[in-house]
């Protein structure tokens, strides 16, 4: 409440001080104009797509006031925008939106001036005075305008959240501090066309336009987006209807793959390039005999020798689709041993992409955590000291490591079994320990498996 | 040569206008170069830089089509420009097109010209769209003035002037997208208005975007020269990059669908490519019985996953050839696959199109059953690729065993496109 005050209190200052030092605006009729845009592009609002793009009209829109109309008029334009958004908050919530965005607006308006912006623009001028006089400073005012709005909304936040402002305002000025720049050059263009070139009110209409047309596009890359993730969801669960007891693992391995991404510091898109390799890492199972997938007894040599095969097979599918040029590593590795024992390359240690490494904690511990006909779901810490005894043997430590943290910051429920029960016996899955330790056992299998005829041009690259 | 023209007059007679409109240019100008102000000649080669390295930033549209928004937009900047140096005389319509056409030629050679035909009647199809915006706006008398005059007159309502802007540079477009339109729908074999109407909607976003960069260009010339070429060609780079990337996601989820699709190929299930096979079918059979560009796409995401119900199956069917299998084992394959598609959420019209993909067409005539146009198209590719195999050498039977069960199992209409399409691809191949 008082914080909310406060922001009136300073919105109320910047506007007297503007009006004391350069007066009203001389044309109120572009306070409407540019107040009506500011209401229409907070309407529509902001679109974020993936990482740290978007675009904000409303931004682009006060920029531009600042000096079109300027620290007053742009302190009512931004009152104005605000004031006009239809939706049930509260109103001191309201309030302070119409505050902030107003003080946002006077500030821009009085650095402008401050910095030395020229303020009657209906001359006419040379090129680089226009370019110097008014382009610098309105970027001077771009940034200001930044700042204020990023303090004003770290203030709230630690008053309503108790999240440490710091903090708040360095997230905040990374997450759109270069779109601001974008803005700053976007409202020098509307600012041009407007005074020097005389074009007036249409100018806004002309430069919102190509605006509206790249956010059309962009909603768009997000749908398609989405369809591509669900598409490769569907995938997944094409492969699953062969074998229907272990339907929503590759999922549940996608997710702590994820997290143990995280866990080991990896970058935004490692992060999702091991999500995808847990997501995909058992697709080439499409080409396994259905009848060694729900196999009543326990495997052969042979059935083993064919089930290994899905690692190559996944990569096979996955070859033609560029995005997932990074994951398939992951795929294609994701069964090999730390101590070089595992299939199909027999890779070693830090030779083993790291991808492959993290699949291989992440398949383990859900293959543990989940209810078998032959025996009950492992809980989390069950499962955990399992994993850690093979630190070294079967898996990376560090990644095991990183399990260890992972468990402690996220919450984990055991799958059981259908509740219907399952069909009757089942052969030992191929993700538990033992299946592992079998074929680690026997150099023979491994040669067999390594030696399984593929396609050459699908071999994946061995890391020499 | 010849038989180029007698199989494409569109694309023939497109790319003669655009040479013509060159050699115009070219024979109107040449005289006058000599006489041109540097300031002036320093502008034109700007602009002319402009447009050819804007040719090289391409982005492909949901009709296929490459277009070069940056320099089409560069290009509207100069027509509509008020370049006069302080001479009192203002460019020729004819010199601003000659510097435009120079600009995307050598841009197009910059890029390395790549596939002749329709690539040349595209570039043609564009250099007539600006020639015709160059002489509405500063060649054609309105009034006693070219609009380029009244511009001045006007200095006082200058959002007229920029109504007037947009006005040209839209109907330029609108006629540059029509001839594209005429020349892919003489490239894929496509009903005309259907191929004209798909690329208007396809191209309507990013025209607006470059005609409005056009005239903002033109307009914020007069207060700060040249330097509002980059500067306002900012928003439309923005713009380009927003399509580019929208246009990139799509490559990749069609290769994320290809991959579905064999799966049943890896998995032994099918015949290699015959997923593949029958959606280039479908969508050829499909543009030629008028289908639009978003249902096209529909179709060929049906077609390339019409068999993925197969995946569910214990042992594979030999080659995998469905149409050789009972109906109810048909029928559970489609709507296995149709489950698997619907599981995405995103795909529905797909799973609708796959769930009937294998119900004989006398359910329309007797029972006045609705069966989507692409479940009747796939029904037919299908059939045709599991007979006539791979490499259609058995083509004969396959057309035999359709006209058998034609009217009954499969659509006489799709059956006669299917006959089109073959003839025509015999006649490429014996070319």
């Amino acid at each position: 409440m008082t914080y909310v005050a406060t922001v009136v209190v300073l919105a109320g200052a910047l506007m007297t001080a503007g009006a004391l030092w350069v007066g009203q605006p001389d044309d109120w009729f572009a306070v409407a104009v540019l107040g009506a845009l500011g209401a229409a592009g907070a309407l529509v609002r902001e679109t974020y797509v993936g990482n740290r793009v978007r675009l904000s009209f409303i931004s682009i829109i006060l920029v531009a006031s600042a000096v079109i109309v300027g620290p007053v008029g742009a302190g009512v334009v931004g009152a104005i925008a605000m004031s006009v958004k239809l939706d049930r908050s509260p109103i001191v919530v309201r309030t302070f939106n119409v505050a902030m965005m107003s003080s946002v607006g006077s500030a821009g308006g009085l650095v402008y001036l401050l910095v030395g912006g020229q303020a009657d623009l209906s001359g006419t001028m040379e090129v680089d005075h226009i370019l110097l006089g008014v382009g610098l400073p309105i970027l001077v005012a771009d940034v200001a305008q930044c700042l204020v709005n990023a303090i004003l909304i770290s203030g709230v936040l630690r008053v309503w959240g108790g999240h440490p402002v710091r903090a708040q305002v360095a997230k905040l000025l990374s997450t759109s501090g270069v779109a601001y720049v974008g803005y700053g050059v976007i409202g020098f263009l509307l600012v041009v066309l407007w005074i020097p070139a005389r074009v007036g009110w249409f100018a806004g209409l002309l430069v919102l336009a190509p605006l509206l047309v790249a956010r059309w596009a962009f909603d768009q890359y997000g749908e398609e987006l989405k369809a591509r993730e669900r598409t490769l969801k569907a995938l997944v669960t094409a492969v699953e209807t062969k074998e229907p007891h272990s339907a929503g693992h590759s999922e549940r391995v996608a997710q702590v793959s994820e997290w143990l991404a995280e866990a080991l510091g990896l970058g935004h898109r490692e992060i999702q390039d091991v999500r995808t390799a847990g997501m995909l890492h058992d697709i080439g199972k499409v080409v396994v005999p259905s009848q060694i997938l729900r196999s009543k007894d326990d495997l052969t040599d042979d059935d083993l020798v064919a089930l290994a095969r899905h690692a190559e097979a996944g990569v096979r599918l996955g070859i033609g689709i560029e995005f997932l040029r990074a994951a398939l590593d992951g795929v294609a590795h994701h069964h090999e041993r730390f101590d070089g024992l595992g299939y199909p390359s027999g890779l070693a240690g830090e030779a083993i992409p790291l991808t492959a490494r993290i699949v291989a904690v992440a398949d383990c511990f859900e293959a543990l955590t989940t209810a078998r006909p032959y025996r009950p779901a492992k809980s989390v810490a069950e499962a955990l000291v399992v994993v850690q005894e093979r630190a070294g043997s079967q898996f990376d430590p560090d990644v095991v490591e990183a399990l260890d943290k992972v468990l402690a910051r996220h919450a984990w429920t055991p799958t059981e079994g259908p509740e219907e029960g399952f069909p009757g016996r089942l052969a030992m899955d191929h993700d538990e320990p033992e299946v592992s330790d079998r074929i680690a056992a026997r150099a023979d299998l491994r040669a067999l498996i390594a030696g399984t005829p593929v396609p050459s041009d699908s071999r994946p690259r061995v890391p020499s | 040569m010849i038989q180029f023209i007698r199989s494409h007059p569109i694309s023939a007679a497109v790319t003669l206008a655009g040479a013509t409109a060159f050699g115009w240019a070219l024979v109107v100008t040449a005289p006058q170069v000599p006489s041109l102000p540097g300031s002036e000649l320093l502008t034109l080669l700007a602009f002319l830089a402009v447009v050819a390295v804007g040719e090289t930033a391409r982005v492909t549209i949901l009709t296929g089509r490459d277009t070069t928004p940056i320099s089409t937009a560069a290009a509207f900047g100069l027509i509509l420009s008020d370049l006069d140096g302080g001479t009192g005389h203002p460019l020729s319509a004819a010199t601003v097109v000659l510097a435009i056409t120079v600009g995307m030629v050598g841009g197009s050679l910059l890029r390395g010209l790549r596939g002749a035909g329709a690539g040349i009647a595209g570039t043609s199809a564009r250099v007539i769209g600006v020639t015709l915006a160059a002489l509405l706006y500063r060649q054609v008398d309105f009034g006693g003035h070219t609009l380029l005059a009244w511009q001045a007159a006007w200095s006082d309502r200058r959002w007229l002037v920029a109504i007037t802007m947009l006005a040209v540079g839209g109907v330029a477009v609108l006629f540059d997208l029509t001839l594209e339109g005429g020349v892919r729908a003489e490239r894929d074999g496509a009903p005309l208005r259907r191929s004209i109407v798909d690329e208007y909607r396809a191209a309507a976003g990013l025209s607006t975007a470059l005609v409005i960069s056009g005239a903002l260009i033109a307009l914020a010339g007069t207060a700060i020269g040249i330097a509002a070429l980059p500067l306002f060609l900012f928003p439309l780079i923005l713009t380009y990059f927003a399509v580019q990337r929208f246009a990139s996601i799509r490559t990749t989820y069609r290769e994320t669908i290809g991959a579905l699709s064999s799966l049943t190929d890896v998995a032994g299930y099918t015949l290699a490519g015959h997923g593949e096979r029958v959606s280039t079918l479908s969508v050829a059979m499909g543009r030629d019985l008028g289908l639009s560009s978003r249902a096209l796409t529909d179709l060929e995401y049906a077609a390339l996953l019409h068999d993925l119900g197969q995946v569910a199956l214990r042992a594979p069917i030999p080659s995998g050839a469905t149409v050789m299998a009972a109906p109810a084992d048909q029928q559970r394959i489609a709507h296995d696959g149709a489950e698997i598609v619907r599981s995405t959420g995103v795909l529905d019209t797909v799973a609708e199109v796959l769930e009937a993909q294998t119900a004989p067409y006398r359910q329309v005539r007797e029972f006045g059953q609705d069966l989507p146009m692409s479940s009747r198209i796939i029904k037919v590719a299908n059939a045709y690729d599991d007979i006539a195999g791979p490499d259609g050498s058995h083509d004969d039977r396959a057309m035999e065993r359709i006209h058998l069960g034609l009217g009954y199992e499969y659509d006489p209409r799709v059956v006669d496109s299917l006959t089109r399409i073959l003839v025509r691809r015999r006649r490429v191949a014996g070319r």
